[in-house]
């Protein structure tokens, strides 16, 4: 009996976490879908909708079609008037989402005319209008994505070079102080990034690479690097040295020995790194918010995005796209997590 | 002889002087981690005509939000530290049982710890709005009717217009939610390669459960908690951009949200460049002094690194 009370218990529990992480998410994920007049509804839906609810009735006395919509409570509430299909068509694509031929309204229309009673017609939204707008409303938004994934390379680049070199040294080589370096990579990687962009804006304008990704990316490559070179390490170590050395006494060179025996093996861990530090760069707002100008990355841009209440549907859809990469590499380093925390 | 040989041979063959390997860590650290330390060091001792002084510090102590900031950090980083701590260990502990489910379960947890911060400050800021999702929620499910009857709230709540504490206790709530699963992650990690038969043996010698998983199991998984807990308390002194997404500038001061608005939104007044470094410098130190303290406290010499 008690043994059912606590299992009770536990997925309760388990399931209110779940609901806790998932809920707001969820509407995250409806905002993005909005039309302009779903995000003004209250109470807001949970779950995103295909279609719109609407309703045309032909005022003959003013000569004039009613739109209506039925809103979440279910009441029909009108939206426009007009007698033109242009018209109509140019107002539920911009405020419904709904991308329709003036010659199909025209003809739905009519048809609530010539009944001469409210008709309801069911549009389904053209589902992805806020994500292809969040790329032409915001401008630069294009500009900001492919700045985003050229600081995230370009740290990937810098840190594995230079911090996989680290990690082979302190694995594979005799040097001395190891203990030194692994300290000194930890308080690197303590080090607030912010703390150092301030005088790091004065050296990079001097460098001329204020504003720049590369600048950028040598920021978010100073804790990466001694993040990397402590991943490396312990991969390193993992690999048999014996491997190595057959290889070597059968004959292959330095080179080759690395080339074909060790990468194979260290290829796995090789990648984790370069996705922590594509997280890095690409998570980042401080550091490019100081370090630049004109060249906003995405995660920046979402930051400024948020002054615009009429615009947030857009800046929500923007924020998934924001989110949908850096999802997908945390669950691929699913394995190493503990190392990134710990 | 033939090891020592094969070996001998190896090591050439590999690297000539395993240094090498360091150097261009060491020269990337000297320009682009040592020169701007030092540099903002002295900037941050000498006033503009080149003496010593202390006066950007003396700026900084007088700049009207900085007692604000201080306590605010400290708040933030403490609370949310001991918040997260303790619900991420009662939960890990009750989840450390392979129950149906666990690993879906694993994969919803995991979810906001990919959020990047900016997504998190829309997505709280779409919630904490008067017709946001938090209110439509709460009336949608009846919560909100729930809420009244018991006196809890009294009417449709505003989220956004509290300030102080309220404000910072809001924060610690949103930080919470981003990053409790991830601690707890790591613990559960800690407690499942945790050998059972220590705790057996404990209560063997007449230990209560409590007492094993006090004097036994946390001692054993120490290292990998005070690391991360170490990592989570640093990042909670840099706490700025949701409070400055939700809030906006200047209403709920941090110290780095003071850095980062004397950098951005100030940048043509003539001192904000001397007390945005000032601040920053004194970021820095309260940063490694809180480390510091935090790990003599918990008695770890050093970070349990890897």
């Amino acid at each position: 009996m008690d043994n059912i009370w606590k299992r009770t218990l536990l997925y309760l529990l388990i399931v209110f976490i779940s609901l806790s992480i998932l809920i707001p998410l969820s509407y995250l994920v409806t905002i993005s879908f909005s039309s302009q007049v779903e995000v003004n509804d209250y109470p807001k839906k949970i779950l995103p909708s295909l279609y719109h609810n609407l309703a045309v009735e032909w005022d003959s006395e003013n000569q004039n079609y009613i739109l209506m919509r039925k809103n979440n409570e279910g009441i029909y509430r009108e939206l426009y008037i007009s007698s033109k299909y242009d018209k109509f068509r140019d107002y539920m694509k911009s405020q419904l989402n709904v991308d329709l031929s003036t010659e199909r309204i025209e003809e739905d229309f009519l048809q609530a005319k010539n009944t001469g009673e409210p008709t309801e017609f069911k549009y389904y939204k053209s589902f992805l209008n806020n994500y292809i707008k969040f790329f032409t409303v915001f401008s630069g938004a294009e500009r900001a994505l492919v700045n985003s994934i050229k600081a995230a390379l370009i740290t990937i680049i810098i840190s594995m070079s230079i911090g996989g070199a680290v990690g082979y040294a302190l694995a594979r080589t005799a040097i001395k102080r190891k203990e030194t370096i692994r300290l000194a990579s930890l308080i690197v990687r303590m080090f607030p990034m912010v703390s150092i962009s301030v005088p790091m804006a004065v050296l990079l304008v001097g460098y001329g690479l204020f504003d720049s990704m590369l600048g950028l990316a040598i920021v978010y490559s100073i804790p990466n690097i001694g993040l990397t070179a402590a991943i490396t390490r312990s991969i390193f170590m993992g690999v048999s040295k014996e491997y190595e050395e057959a290889s070597l006494v059968f004959g292959a060179t330095g080179a080759q020995t690395f080339r074909k025996i060790t990468l194979p093996l260290v290829l796995p861990a090789f990648a984790a790194s370069s996705m922590y530090a594509f997280i890095t760069a690409w998570n980042d707002t401080a550091v490019s918010l100081l370090l630049t100008n004109k060249n906003e990355t995405l995660a920046l841009l979402i930051y400024k995005s948020i002054g615009g209440a009429s615009s947030i549907h857009y800046a929500a859809s923007g924020a998934i796209v924001l989110i949908l990469p850096a999802l997908v590499f945390t669950f691929l380093l699913k394995n190493y997590i503990t190392q990134m925390w710990g | 002889m033939e090891d020592k040989l094969l070996e001998k041979s190896y090591k050439e063959k590999i690297i000539r002087s395993p240094y090498l390997l360091l150097v261009p860590a060491f020269l990337f650290y000297l320009i682009f981690w040592f020169v701007p330390v030092v540099s903002s060091l002295y900037e941050s001792f000498t006033s503009s005509s080149g003496q010593i002084s202390l006066n950007n510090f003396i700026l900084v102590f007088q700049d009207s939000l900085f007692l604000d900031a201080f306590i605010n950090t400290l708040v933030f980083a403490l609370l949310s530290l001991i918040l997260q701590f303790a619900l991420a260990l009662s939960i890990a502990v009750l989840v450390n049982q392979n129950f149906r489910g666990s690993k879906l379960f694993l994969f919803i947890v995991l979810i906001p710890m990919a959020l990047p911060p900016s997504a998190i400050g829309i997505l709280w800021n779409t919630g904490l709005v008067e017709s946001g999702w938090i209110n439509s929620f709460l009336v949608t499910t009846g919560l909100q009717g729930l809420l009244e009857f018991l006196g809890i709230l009294e009417s449709i709540r505003l989220w956004k217009a509290v300030s102080g504490l309220e404000a910072v206790m809001t924060l610690i709530l949103i930080d919470t939610w981003t990053v409790m699963p991830s601690i707890m992650i790591i613990i559960l990690a800690g407690l499942q390669n945790f050998n059972e038969e220590y705790r057996e043996a404990a209560q063997i010698f007449g230990a209560t459960r409590w007492q094993a998983f006090k004097d036994v199991v946390i001692p054993i998984i120490k290292p990998s908690i005070i690391t991360a807990l170490l990592l989570r308390l640093i990042s909670g002194l840099q706490v700025w951009l949701i409070g400055v997404m939700i809030f906006g500038f200047n209403n709920v001061p941090f110290l780095v949200e003071r850095i980062v608005y004397y950098t951005d939104k100030v940048r043509t007044a003539t001192n904000s460049y001397k007390l945005a470094n000032a601040y920053s410098i004194f970021t820095l130190a309260l940063v490694f002094t809180v480390a510091f303290l935090f790990l003599r406290v918990t008695g770890e010499k050093k970070g349990g690194y890897n």
